[in-house]
């Protein structure tokens, strides 16, 4: 915690204590509890009725919930890059960012794992998933990672936290009641001791180490669902790098964003600094430039050799119905903050928030862009199919869902930041101490 | 001077033709969509007779279907106790009918039959019609097998009073069964019917593969004929060769059920799944210790009363 001023231990605990949230915390939570609920009642009709309330058909079988899964895994990945390989890289400055890339990551995976049970037409038989699931299935893969990843960040949140519980528990006449039984519950065996923090240290420590590979493998095989599957888009070797690359993006310009407004509503200028949006800055830079270069090879390629399966297909997106959506993502999410980023001025916080959406909204489309425009041309010639199945269009069914989704993300990520400290006191405090003259 | 003289010429020129081309193009009318509708008779098997009917617009040369016209379909003539059936076209225009056993007893007292088809009058279009006679007819598939030479022979007959007469020079088909369509049994494409309305083929596909035990699905069909419409009569025969379908589902492979995955596969995923569910079981055991730790530490601090 460089630049830190002189503070006291008090001042760094009363700073990042959880706070009780204001009028426009108020507000805010309220509306994403009631987009929520305007998704679950959507819920409750696809149930109902069936897929039938989707515009989803024979061909686009895969709409806008698949996109959001594949969003949702990718936005987790971020709780890797900064928490276990900044701590493997012994990073220094990266104390304030650990704890909100941890919570987006399980708020992220949460979401993802229930995402795709909207998608399944019979939710009841998830169950056969288990009890009749083939190994030799990508999706049976993805199942198994997604579990293992999920495990893992709940984990690497809970063990991170155990020191701050303890201060928290300490500091109840502040806090008031409403969440001491909890903390009292998750914690109220730390104690700080030699021992103790001995073995937290090396169990963070084994699961940074487990927990990169794993962070791979659920978006390396998440990129396998599409690219096991003979189709204009997917049909190539490159997919896992280039959504492993996509999700270290948007997963960092999440974390931009997320630093931005808690810095900005919680008064947090102190803890994170411009330098960390200046050291965040040159990150998002240099990951908006491997994922443009990955994009450049996804698209030169096949349009360099334009097979004729491919054609309708980059027509569509070049040139035809996705044209726009597809230059966007383009431009406004990689190119426009890539210029922007890369003049320290624009890493200032203020443009760097203005990036970070940038990069975030113009990653929901990519995928969208993934998903869609593939399964609207398959290698096989469309027979005897309606009109409608040429095209898609998500029914206000399926809008309420996604958005009811990307609010519940929302959501769980603002009652994590009710409950616990945004940033870790306990090593806010633990390397203020080691850098102020002994 | 002159050069610009002339430029100004050609410009005018153009200008003028393609104004010109602007007014040709400009007096072409569009052209006039006009309903129209067919009715078809099909007899399979020489059972149940069915009627199918089509409705398309015809604009130009191109015909394009026609869908949710709703047809009422007559028999013998145009009066309630003959009503057939309403259908409603499909997406391709078309929809069909089957004669109902109450007709029977009329089915079987005539031998030649009318079929009215009157588009309803709810439908969106100028009322169509259309009318099809019908001369009762059967067609007969048999097959011989004569100094190894396998033959497929049609009869088509024609009740005329009380009896069957054969009929000739009517054009038929006769085939194989295929997944896409029907192969021509012989060497034609079409056979006639000679004054015994027979027609006859010579069998010359051995190799043709067949189904599990080699059977082959022959058929012979009139095809749209103006006085007998549609007949199509099928017979099973064992003239082709026994498909061996090698699947490998049954095998340990990508594609198998789930309890015949490949072993390779099986032992690279349990490996990996012991190997990061073993770390996270160990993780929580660490988890446990500290807790551990944490009583005993709280039980050292306690102050001795």
């Amino acid at each position: 915690m460089e630049n830190l001023p002189k503070f006291s231990e008090e001042k760094i605990i009363r700073d990042l204590l959880p706070q009780k949230f204001g009028r426009r915390g108020m507000i805010w939570t309220a509306s994403l509890i009631a987009i929520c609920c305007i998704g679950a009642v959507a819920y409750i009709q696809q149930l109902s009725e069936g897929l039938v309330v989707t515009n989803m058909g024979d061909y686009v079988s895969w709409g806008i919930y698949i996109s959001n899964f594949v969003f949702f895994v990718a936005i987790s990945l971020v709780g890797s890059l900064i928490t276990a390989i900044f701590r493997l890289a012994d990073v220094q400055w990266r104390t304030p960012l650990t704890r909100i890339s941890e919570m987006i990551a399980v708020s992220a995976i949460i979401f993802a794992s229930l995402i795709i049970i909207v998608d399944m037409g019979r939710p009841e038989r998830l169950y056969y998933l288990f009890t009749h699931g083939r190994i030799q299935s990508p999706i049976m893969w993805d199942v198994i990672v997604i579990t293992t990843y999920l495990v893992l960040s709940l984990f690497l949140l809970y063990i991170t936290l155990l020191p701050d519980i303890k201060i928290m528990i300490e500091a109840r006449q502040t806090l008031g009641k409403p969440f001491a039984k909890l903390y009292t519950w998750l914690g109220s065996f730390w104690k700080g001791t030699i021992a103790q923090e001995k073995i937290r240290d090396r169990a963070i420590t084994i699961i940074c180490i487990t927990i990169i590979p794993v962070a791979f493998c659920i978006h390396t095989v998440t990129s396998w669902l599409f690219a096991t599957t003979y189709r204009p888009g997917w049909d190539s070797t490159n997919f896992g790098a280039y959504f492993v690359s996509g999700a270290f993006l948007v997963g960092a310009g999440g974390v931009v964003v997320a630093m931005y407004v808690f810095r900005n509503v919680y008064k947090l200028d102190h803890y994170i600094t411009i330098r960390h949006f200046n050291n965040m800055g040159k990150i998002l830079v240099m990951l908006a430039l491997l994922y443009l270069y990955f994009n450049v090879n996804e698209y030169l390629v096949p349009a360099f050799k334009m097979k004729k399966p491919e054609e309708e297909h980059l027509a569509g997106l070049f040139a035809g119905e996705f044209a726009p959506m597809f230059w966007f993502a383009i431009v406004v999410g990689m190119i426009i903050p890539i210029l922007i980023l890369v003049f320290p001025k624009g890493r200032k916080p203020k443009p760097m928030f203005v990036a970070g959406i940038m990069v975030v909204v113009g990653a929901w489309l990519k995928r969208y862009l993934i998903v869609t425009p593939t399964m609207l041309h398959p290698f096989l010639p469309k027979y005897d199919s309606p009109e409608k199945f040429s095209h898609y269009f998500p029914s206000w069914q399926e809008w309420a869902i996604a958005f009811g989704s990307l609010a519940g993300v929302l959501l769980i990520i603002t009652m994590l930041v009710r409950v616990f400290p945004i940033i870790s006191i306990y090593k806010t405090i633990t390397d203020h101490e080691s850098e102020l003259p002994s | 001077m002159k050069v610009n003289y002339r430029h100004k010429l050609i410009i005018v020129f153009l200008f003028l033709l393609s104004v010109c081309v602007n007014k040709i193009y400009a007096q072409e009318e569009p052209p006039v969509s006009t309903p129209v509708m067919g009715i078809r008779y099909f007899l399979p098997a020489n059972n149940l007779p069915y009627l199918e009917v089509n409705t398309q617009t015809k604009t130009g040369r191109v015909l394009e279907p026609l869908a949710n016209i709703p047809v009422n379909v007559y028999f013998t003539e145009q009066a309630d106790e003959n009503f057939l059936g309403k259908i409603i076209t499909g997406r391709f225009g078309k929809g069909r009918v089957y004669l109902s056993a109450s007709f029977k007893s009329t089915f079987d007292s005539l031998n030649e039959f009318t079929f009215i088809a009157l588009s309803d009058t709810s439908a969106r279009i100028e009322e169509l019609s259309s009318e099809i006679i019908i001369k009762k007819a059967i067609l007969v598939l048999d097959t011989a097998l004569v100094d190894d030479i396998r033959t497929v022979t049609a009869v088509l007959k024609e009740k005329k009073e009380n009896e069957w007469v054969a009929v000739a020079d009517i054009e038929m088909k006769l085939g194989i069964k295929r997944l896409l369509g029907n192969l021509s049994a012989g060497e034609e494409e079409t056979y006639t019917s000679d004054s015994a309305g027979t027609a006859s083929a010579e069998f010359k596909r051995d190799s043709i593969p067949g189904d599990e035990k080699g059977n082959l699905v022959l058929v012979a069909r009139v095809e749209d004929n103006e006085s007998y419409g549609n007949l199509i009569v099928e017979k099973t025969v064992p003239w082709g060769v026994a498909a061996k379908i090698e699947t490998g589902f049954w095998h340990r492979s990508l594609w198998s059920k789930g309890n015949l995955a490949p072993y390779w596969l099986l032992a690279i995923a349990f490996f990996i799944i012991a190997g990061v569910w073993g770390t996270i079981i160990y993780l929580v055991r660490q988890l446990f210790i500290i807790k551990k730790l944490g009583k005993i530490a709280q039980v050292e601090t306690k102050p001795t009363s």
